[in-house]
């Protein structure tokens, strides 16, 4: 399946709705069941003032990136780990490709990590001829399925067990009727195999700690820990707004966001990776690489209102709440990130009109911001978006014209209300013939019907 | 390379440039009701336990030994992890972690408020990690409240890497359903030491 | 007490009778009702899609006609919103000040009955009725409206039932409705979907009625929607 554009939303939307409503069932039930467990998990915390902290440190990080990027890399280097710079996704990718040559790596194991899919390592890895596994038991669906990732922790909610099951029966010969426990089984002993073939390990990072140089990785499966500790090299993706100032900042950092993604206390496996294995310890990569990548961020860092969506800790809430995001999935953005994070990201991390539609693609619900674990704004930041928009007249010409002429009777009360109206003689039922906004209401709505009169006039005349 | 840093370092610095206050908060509280017990272990127990842990007391090293050994006959190899003392388990088919049934470690602590065992890489991560039933030891004087103050510990002298395991291995990758044993131990029992 | 009512576009046009329901339940509580002349649109819509410029000039004139009323009540919940939170944002200086005064004399109906009249029973109007409130998401999320309508109909006799979606976004939106259909239809399908058998559907927002009563007609469902102004009249009976 070939990836789609932030363009192709609404045809995407559409066909997915269309096509394959399966999708938005098993989409519903999963963030649904995510969204109950975050909810149990907060109830028994005090949310609101977590919440304030974490947005809080996180906002003392971005004020002061520079210094706790050179802080960073000091302990890192400090600590024996080799520390790259990278501007744009072609940049780490270049580093990548150097890295693999100078260890002459062969095969690659990858953890989960949704900085790797927005640089597009994988493609690139096989496209010189490095095998590439994806090991986290979602993403190793979704890589023999060839597809992109629905969401940010749950990348094949959008399939449901008996696709699961089909899947397996085409590439392992497991029986129609398996069960998910033989079916995880079966990628339990192929993965196995893997971990320990691989030369390489590639992973990203959901935090990094300045003060210590050290990487933070969150899981369930036990994938990342393996990837990160079977083959001689490993190398971590690190977007840099993922910094923390200390250890302390982190034990809150990992219990919010595991209670914000799942409702656990904390991720099944966190690893706490320092730097290459120790002179005295029997195992571990023998090489650690940590590659720092801008790729839009300090666009995004520049950006009054919108830096605040650096704040985000990828727990996926927001997707999980959202009745947006609900009906499709994440497939029909066309953007790594989906959802209402994808849809502040966008703009900073594309280029705005490549983009587009996604800051329109909300109704403005605002249920995103209510469990956001680091309080970012994020209807804010859809309307600051919309508004860069129609100044850059990326919005459709007739819609810019509809709201000129409206927004100038509207100061003109005898005006509007000649064209108020006209309202009566709008033919709704020809609907998209007459007007493509009314084709987009008259398709699956019944048109609403007008009041006998208005009500001024009915004021004038005395109400009863 | 070196060119790219600065152009990063200097573009983060003309976008923050001119933003003031944001002062660090101070420490994190974890703000919530207070624990039903004082007692660390306790509450570890009740934690690990609810995500498909167990927990085992045992009153001394000698009895532990006793114990993995009573438990470690039924299974065709065992990996034992650097970290648990010398004399430990003499008695044992011992297999590599690659292919041992059994994986006995020694976590240098664990925590109650999140069920975490604490594991060192100096113990060995393969043992950690390959075996399907893992067995870790931790004595109760090393069971903290708080993920904060075991943190505080392991950054005292801290080794390549540090597993925070808490529960067996699992997914609800599969169509929602939950499973086990996905890629580490799908078991996993906390030996409490006295 | 004088209050001004703001009909709103959508209001004065498509919800006419809702609007006079809202005058005779004003009345009845004592108030005496204003409506100033020359009001049209708060700026919702443009703003939401925006288009601020345009939001900006309708806010302008939509502050002077307000200027000198004592209280401005609106029954909508999302226009009520637009001029509590996003007026001032609007502004700097001197309109800014305005801006916020007038946001500060602003209230959807149910909020204004309770919070300002500091009614909490209508009567036993309702007594025997099964409803379902949907909660507008302006309402609900910018004005904290929550407990106001659901006590005025719990305490007129309703029994306002559980209801799984209810305070899940109806799919309107504005422009979204129109800019992304498929989408708006599915969400409105999923509040349709998950109601349980009820008398009315009510809500404090023209517009989610409309998308819902909209999408419930061409599904062939008969259930009544009515705006919250009329049901709360009839709670006086």
């Amino acid at each position: 399946m070939s990836k789609t554009r932030p363009a192709d939303y609404p045809r995407a939307a559409a066909a997915t709705l269309r096509d394959t409503p399966e999708v938005r069932d098993a989409v519903t039930a999963a963030t649904r069941t995510f969204d109950t467990h975050r909810r149990e998990s907060w109830a028994q915390i005090d949310a609101d003032r977590w919440r304030d902290w974490c947005r809080d440190v996180k906002e003392h990080v971005l004020t002061h990136l520079d210094d706790f990027l050179e802080q960073a890399e000091t302990s890192l280097v400090a600590n024996g780990v080799t520390v790259h710079w990278a501007e744009r996704a072609e940049d780490a990718l270049g580093i990548l490709e150097h890295i693999v040559d100078a260890g002459r790596v062969r095969r690659v194991v990858k953890a989960k990590s949704m900085l790797t899919e927005e640089l597009g390592v994988n493609a690139f890895l096989e496209g010189r001829g490095v095998h590439v596994r994806e090991t986290d038991l979602g993403e190793y669906i979704i890589q023999l399925l060839g597809e992109p990732p629905s969401h940010i922790v749950g990348p094949a909610i959008h399939r449901s067990v008996d696709d699961c099951r089909r899947l397996f029966h085409d590439h392992f010969g497991t029986p129609l009727d398996a069960t998910p426990e033989a079916l995880a089984a079966t990628a339990r002993q192929a993965l196995r195999e893997e971990f320990l073939a691989a030369d390489m390990g590639i992973s990203g990072c959901n935090f990094l700690v300045a003060e210590t140089g050290t990487l933070a990785l969150i899981e369930n499966e036990g994938n990342i820990r393996l990837s990160t500790s079977a083959p001689r090299v490993h190398v971590a993706f690190v977007g840099i707004e993922k910094l923390l100032p200390g250890m302390a900042d982190l034990s809150g950092f990992l219990q919010i966001t595991a209670r914000a993604a799942t409702g656990q206390p904390i991720g099944n496996y966190v690893s706490l990776i320092r730097g290459p294995r120790g002179s005295a310890e029997s195992d571990g990569p023998e090489e650690v690489h940590v590659v720092l990548v801008d790729n839009g961020r300090t666009t995004l860092l520049a950006d009054d209102v919108a830096r605040e969506a650096l704040r985000c800790v990828r727990c996926g809430a927001c997707l999980n709440i959202c009745p947006v995001y609900r009906q499709t999935g994440g497939h029909p953005y066309g953007f790594t990130y989906s959802g209402p994070i994808g849809a502040i990201l966008a703009p900073a991390l594309l280029g705005l009109e490549e983009a587009m539609p996604l800051p329109f693609a909300s109704s403005l619900c605002g249920a995103c911001a209510d469990v956001c674990p680091v309080r970012i704004p994020i209807p804010d930041i859809l309307l600051h978006w919309r508004e860069r928009a129609v100044e850059a007249g990326l919005t459709p010409f007739v819609e810019r014209m509809g709201v000129r002429a409206f927004g100038a009777a509207a100061g003109r009360p005898s005006t509007f209300s000649l064209a108020g109206g006209l309202l009566r003689y709008v033919p709704w039922a020809l609907g998209g013939r007459a007007l493509p906004v009314l084709g987009g209401w008259s398709a699956e709505r019944t048109p609403p019907e007008l009041s006998r009169e208005p009500f001024h006039k009915h004021w004038k005349e005395g109400i009863e | 390379m070196s060119a790219a840093r600065d152009r990063i370092l200097g573009r983060v610095r003309s976008a923050v440039l001119g933003r003031t206050g944001a002062d660090h908060p101070g420490a994190f509280h974890g703000w919530r009701p207070a624990p039903s017990s004082p007692d660390p272990v306790a509450g570890f127990t009740e934690v690990f336990t609810s995500a498909g842990g167990e927990v085992v007391h045992v009153a001394g090293m000698d009895l532990a030994a006793a114990w993995v050994r009573d438990f470690a006959a039924s299974f065709a190899g065992v990996s034992l992890g650097v970290l648990l003392p010398d004399d430990f388990v003499p008695e044992l088919s011992l297999a590599p972690a690659e292919t041992a049934a059994l994986g006995v470690s020694m976590a240098t602590g664990a925590v109650a408020e999140t069920g975490s065992l604490v594991l060192d890489a100096r113990d060995g991560r393969r043992v950690q990690l390959l075996p399907p039933t893992h067995i870790v030891l931790v004595r109760r004087a090393d069971v903290y409240a708080t993920l904060a103050q075991a943190l505080e510990v392991v950054s005292r002298d801290p080794p390549s890497a540090v597993g925070l395991h808490s529960g067996p291995s699992k997914s609800a990758d599969i169509g929602q359903i939950l499973v086990k044993g996905v890629h580490g131990p799908g078991r996993v029992i906390a030996v409490v030491v006295e | 007490m004088r209050v001004a009512l703001f009909a709103t576009c959508l209001g004065d046009r498509l919800f006419a009778d809702a609007c006079a329901d809202a005058v005779r339940l004003l009345r009845k509580l004592g108030c005496e009702v204003d409506f100033p002349e020359g009001q049209t649109c708060c700026g919702q819509p443009a703003f939401n899609a925006g288009y601020v410029e345009e939001a900006r000039r309708m806010a302008r004139h939509t502050m002077e006609v307000f200027a000198g009323a004592e209280h401005v009540v609106l029954p909508s919940g999302s226009c009520a919103g637009m001029l509590r939170r996003y007026y001032p944002e609007l502004f700097q200086g001197a309109a800014r000040a305005r801006a916020e005064d007038l946001a500060e004399r602003t209230w959807e109906l149910s909020q204004f009955i309770v919070r300002v009249l500091g009614v909490r029973e209508l009567g036993a109007g309702l007594r025997g009725r099964h409803i379902a409130y949907h909660h507008g998401c302006h309402a609900l999320r910018e004005l904290g409206v929550r407990d106001e309508p659901v006590g005025l109909l719990r305490s007129a006799g309703a029994d306002v039932v559980p209801w799984d979606a209810d305070e899940e976004c109806c799919g309107f939106g504005g422009l979204f409705s129109v800019k992304f259909p498929p989408v708006s239809t599915g969400m409105a399908d999923r509040k349709l979907d998950s109601l349980p058998g009820v008398d009315v559907v009510t809500s404090a927002d023209g517009g989610c009625l409309m998308q819902m009563s909209g999408r419930a007609r061409r599904r062939g469902m008969t259930t009544p929607f009515r705006h919250l102004a009329s049901v709360l009249l009839e709670a006086t009976a």
